[in-house]
């Protein structure tokens, strides 16, 4: 059975290659654009990983982190920060992200890292 | 113990008389010890010890005890505290400033022009951190060119790609590029308008022209002399804040009138300078770092209730206070107010206002060219 991702971001057209890379890569893949349905979204599809965007519209990526971290069985979380924006990077790793890719990315890295969590 | 730099003025006078410390200390009855302290700005000195040096150096008092200009003192001690490692002799400011005050004068300006320079650029360094507009644009020109980046190694690397996914991602590219134009143009803009409109400026301390307007000088003087420059007399005649009163007082000195000159600084509670209007004697910082004792920030603390206070700077110069925060607006239910606070000052010897039975309270100027020692309110070490 392949494994789940969910790619919560708000940019309809990086959803549109990240899924279709995802896609060809074995994964099965769905998407939320925003913030506040983000939740809900994972209760009900209980993804593998969540590929998470910092800005989202109506809840921000940090708020969905800490909501993560009061699941019994939180997903892995791929965090997308923006390059250069260190501080992102400084809070996300204060409330437990480990893994980290900085837009823009190359799809190889992405496809990889991915793979790599889920193993 | 009174720190000042009178024992550097005793030293320098003394010199100018030519007289041997031992041959000073017999005159004035003392031993060579302890006025050797005193000149090393160890011991404080006031009261007779200073009449009878004063008398045998054949100078005034106040020559002793006033010396060089306290803004310009206050300029050197703080351009030596900004650069440590030159390890300036602070010890000697007052003879410097005394003997070069043509040199004292062009460092303090220097080290000002400096200092208002790096707090610009701070600014402008911190509004590009935090600028919504720009970490908003930022945010979506990295998006645009995310899409961009990862839909173009798409086309070019992957070969069995469908007609109709294939168009999906050329429309994606022409979007994500119409809108990467699109951003960057408003951006420039953007800048475009911050330099033509948006010079920093230093707090102000001229009057506004509503506040002219409204309390004309002539009269406001007559006013302010028949309540005994009463602020609230004043504020309700005039149908005013008390702020606006408090910057008409302030200006009536600077107008050639003759009152009693009074000091202002108007701050918000992030401790910005909105106004400031200093005195000789006491010297008001230009971009934050005032001594957090001024009874202008305990004003944030007791908003609206109008505060009365005596202080003492480290020098023994003391100011009577009147200090207030009031909302900068109508308050409105929901919304957090905004409070600005506002201290008028008068030094103890010219002020109008009943004295207050209260002993002076301790505070200084900034903590970088304050003695105190012991200060629980200290966050930096000082220089002296």
């Amino acid at each position: 059975m392949s494994k789940h991702v969910l790619i919560v971001e708000d940019e309809p057209n990086i959803v549109e290659s990240l899924s279709f890379l995802l896609e060809r890569a074995g994964f099965e893949v769905s998407s939320e654009p925003d913030g506040a349905m983000a939740m809900d979204r994972i209760g009900a599809l209980k993804p593998d990983l969540i590929i998470l965007d910092v800005m989202l519209p109506n809840r921000s990526g940090f708020d969905i982190l800490r909501d993560l971290g009061e699941l019994a069985e939180a997903p892995h979380v791929l965090m997308l920060t923006a390059k250069g924006q260190a501080r992102d990077r400084q809070t996300a790793e204060a409330i437990g992200v480990t893994r980290f890719m900085t837009k823009p990315f190359a799809n190889a890295e992405i496809i990889k890292a991915v793979q790599e969590m889920l193993a | 113990m009174p720190h000042s730099l009178t024992g550097t003025r005793i030293r320098q006078q003394r010199g100018r008389a030519g007289l041997s410390q031992t041959a000073l200390a017999r005159l004035v009855g003392i031993s060579t010890s302890y006025l050797n302290l005193i000149e090393h700005n160890k011991r404080g000195i006031a009261g007779k010890i200073l009449l009878s040096i004063a008398r045998e150096l054949g100078v005034p008092p106040s020559t002793l005890t006033e010396g060089a200009d306290s803004e310009l003192t206050t300029a050197l001690l703080e351009a030596a505290s900004a650069a440590p490692d030159h390890a300036a002799e602070t010890f000697a400011l007052a003879e410097f400033a005394g003997r070069f005050p043509g040199w004292s004068q062009l460092l303090a300006s220097v080290y000002r022009q400096n200092r208002d320079q790096e707090a610009v650029i701070s600014a402008l360094s911190d509004r590009l951190t935090h600028d919504p507009f720009l970490a908003e644009s930022l945010h979506l020109m990295l998006s645009n060119i995310t899409a961009i980046r990862s839909t173009a190694e798409i086309l070019t690397s992957i070969e069995d790609i469908s007609t109709e996914q294939r168009n999906r991602f050329d429309v994606a590219i022409h979007e994500e590029s119409r809108r990467l134009s699109d951003a960057t143009e408003a951006l420039i803009k953007y800048f475009d308008k911050e330099t033509t409109q948006n010079e920093p400026s230093e707090a102000p301390d001229e009057l506004s022209e509503s506040d002219a307007t409204s309390m004309p000088l002539e009269s406001f003087l007559v006013r302010a002399l028949a309540s005994n420059y009463n602020p609230s007399i004043l504020a309700t005649e005039y149908h005013t804040t008390l702020h606006a009163v408090f910057r008409r007082l302030a200006s009536l000195k600077r107008s050639g009138m003759d009152a009693p000159e009074m000091g202002l600084i108007i701050t918000n509670a992030a401790g910005q300078t909105l106004h400031r209007h200093a005195l000789s004697d006491f010297p008001l910082p230009r971009h934050g770092n005032a001594c957090p004792l001024w009874p202008v920030f305990q004003g944030f603390s007791q908003p609206e209730r109008p505060l009365q206070d005596l202080i003492e700077l480290p020098g023994g110069a003391q100011f009577v206070t009147l200090t207030i925060a009031l909302p900068r607006a109508v308050t409105t239910f929901g919304e957090p107010p905004d409070y600005q606070s506002a201290m008028l000052f008068v030094p103890l010897d010219q002020s109008p206002w009943l004295k207050t039975s209260q002993p002076a309270r301790d505070v200084g100027i900034s903590c970088r060219i304050c003695p105190r020692e012991n200060c629980a309110a200290r966050s930096e070490e000082t220089v002296l």
